[in-house]
């Protein structure tokens, strides 16, 4: 039985049966991968693109970055600040979903990209006073039309930036000051402690 | 054969090093045993309640316990004088026996905040840590005692239970297998230095107040900076009643016990 399978792989059919077996299970995982690297779906197709260069500032909408652990997401309320004025929000059929929200006084379930796991306790306040930009982790979202990440966030990627910032080289003090030198070190040793972002 | 493998090695610089950064000062006279702390603790920190039976196996959670201690019992019941308490929590020893038995460096020393660190996402439950402490400040998830399953709400799960919401979202939820402890409310450590930092100051003596300091009606626990000598928790701490628990072991504990009358 299992001899007479043998054969039967080893003949032209059997052979063109194998190929599309292996193919079959290779474009499957392809797919998988490509489906956990789209960007979800949001209640609204909200284009970052247009808001961006028409010249809205990241904090107008995420206001909670600049003091705050976390960004916030807007709610329907500020979209409707600007957008009750803007002719095309009654024509649109894009934004007829936007007015459906406001008059209906239902809230926006926005679906946030940028996540990190339960354990890890980021806050944006410290990076924003950093100097650091929005678009630093978050990419330029001049040119994304609906929301994505484009970073993996994992640890090894906050470290990398956090030790690169803190170390005592050239860049970072180019004057050998032994003042800035200890700094430094005690920069790089909260920021590189396990405390500062899991508990 | 050579291995290039640099591999931490534990040496006790104790004496070199006493500062310490955090500490904490409980007042065995002021303690009325009320249990203030240990509900305010377990609220704040997400402790689970583990229900009869499971505590009936010694597998209770508590990251704070208030030990009674019997006072004139040995004549009779007429001799009894008064029942003292003591509430105990991690003492975040600088000397920690925990921290070196950890095979996968899940307990370890924060060099920044000075006390005794829990990485939930390192811990594999071996509880190695919590039979090498010596004041059993250690407990152990045996079961998933918080139905969380991030991004269920009670509108697209109907098993989400609505006490979800008394959930701290400051601090981690943890899961089965799992070893935890008191953290001196980190999370409040960090806000208070967060805070500061913004306002271009230091943290402010009293600023950082945990959750058992802060629910404690008689004021018998306080907290604050032990490298300030004119903080609070340093002149309560320096007083001829202080004393440490099990100091003989040179543990180090941050916690300092007053006991003894004024």
């Amino acid at each position: 039985m299992i001899k007479k399978l043998f054969e039967w792989l080893l003949s032209p059919m059997g052979r063109v049966a194998v190929l599309i077996g292996a193919l079959s299970v290779f474009s499957l995982a392809a797919y998988g991968i490509y489906t956990t690297q789209q960007p979800p779906e949001q209640p609204i197709a909200f284009r970052h693109d247009i808001h961006v260069n028409l010249g809205v500032q990241c904090l107008y909408c995420h206001p909670g970055a600049l003091r705050g652990a976390s960004p916030g997401l807007p709610t329907q309320n500020k979209c409707w600040g600007c957008h009750q004025q803007i002719a095309k929000t009654n024509t649109s059929p894009r934004l007829a979903v936007l007015k459906d929200y406001v008059q209906n006084n239902k809230p926006v379930q926005w679906v946030p990209v940028a996540q990190v796991p339960d354990f890890v306790h980021f806050k944006h306040r410290p990076h924003i006073a950093a100097g650091l930009n929005c678009e630093t982790c978050h990419g330029d979202m001049s040119k994304v039309e609906i929301a994505e990440n484009p970073q993996v966030m994992n640890m090894g990627w906050c470290l990398n930036c956090h030790r690169d910032r803190t170390a005592d080289n050239v860049q970072n003090n180019p004057d050998n000051d032994p003042g800035v030198s200890a700094l430094l070190h005690e920069k790089r040793t909260k920021l590189t402690d396990c405390g500062t972002c899991h508990y | 054969m050579t291995s290039n493998l640099e591999l931490p090695v534990f040496t006790n610089n104790s004496e070199a090093e006493l500062g310490g950064k955090w500490g904490m000062v409980v007042d065995r006279d002021l303690c009325t045993g009320c249990q203030a702390c240990v509900a305010a603790c377990s609220m704040e920190n997400n402790v689970p309640f583990v229900g009869e039976t499971d505590m009936a196996y010694g597998r209770g959670m508590h990251w704070i316990r208030v030990e009674r201690l019997w006072e004139g019992l040995e004549a009779d019941y007429q001799e009894v004088k008064m029942t003292s308490y003591q509430p105990l929590m991690c003492q975040q020893c600088h000397n920690a026996p925990c921290e070196p038995v950890c095979p996968v460096y899940a307990a370890v020393h924060s060099m920044s905040e000075d006390i005794n660190l829990q990485v939930y996402n390192r811990c594999v439950g071996t509880r190695y840590c919590a039979n090498n402490c010596p004041y059993q400040a250690r407990v152990f998830n045996w079961r998933d005692y918080t139905d969380y399953r991030p991004g269920n709400t009670a509108d697209n799960d109907p098993s989400w239970s609505v006490l979800q919401n008394h959930l701290n979202p400051d601090v981690t939820v943890r899961r089965r297998g799992v070893m935890e402890k008191c953290t001196f409310c980190i999370q409040r450590i960090h806000k208070a230095e967060d805070t500061a930092k913004s306002e271009g100051r230091d943290v402010r003596d009293g600023e950082v107040v945990p959750a058992c300091a802060q629910a404690c009606p008689a004021n018998a626990i306080t907290f604050g900076r032990i490298d300030d000598p004119e903080s609070m928790v340093s002149k309560a701490a320096e007083t001829s009643r202080g004393s440490l628990l099990l100091e003989e072991m040179r543990t180090q504990p941050r916690v300092t016990y007053l006991a003894g009358g004024a």
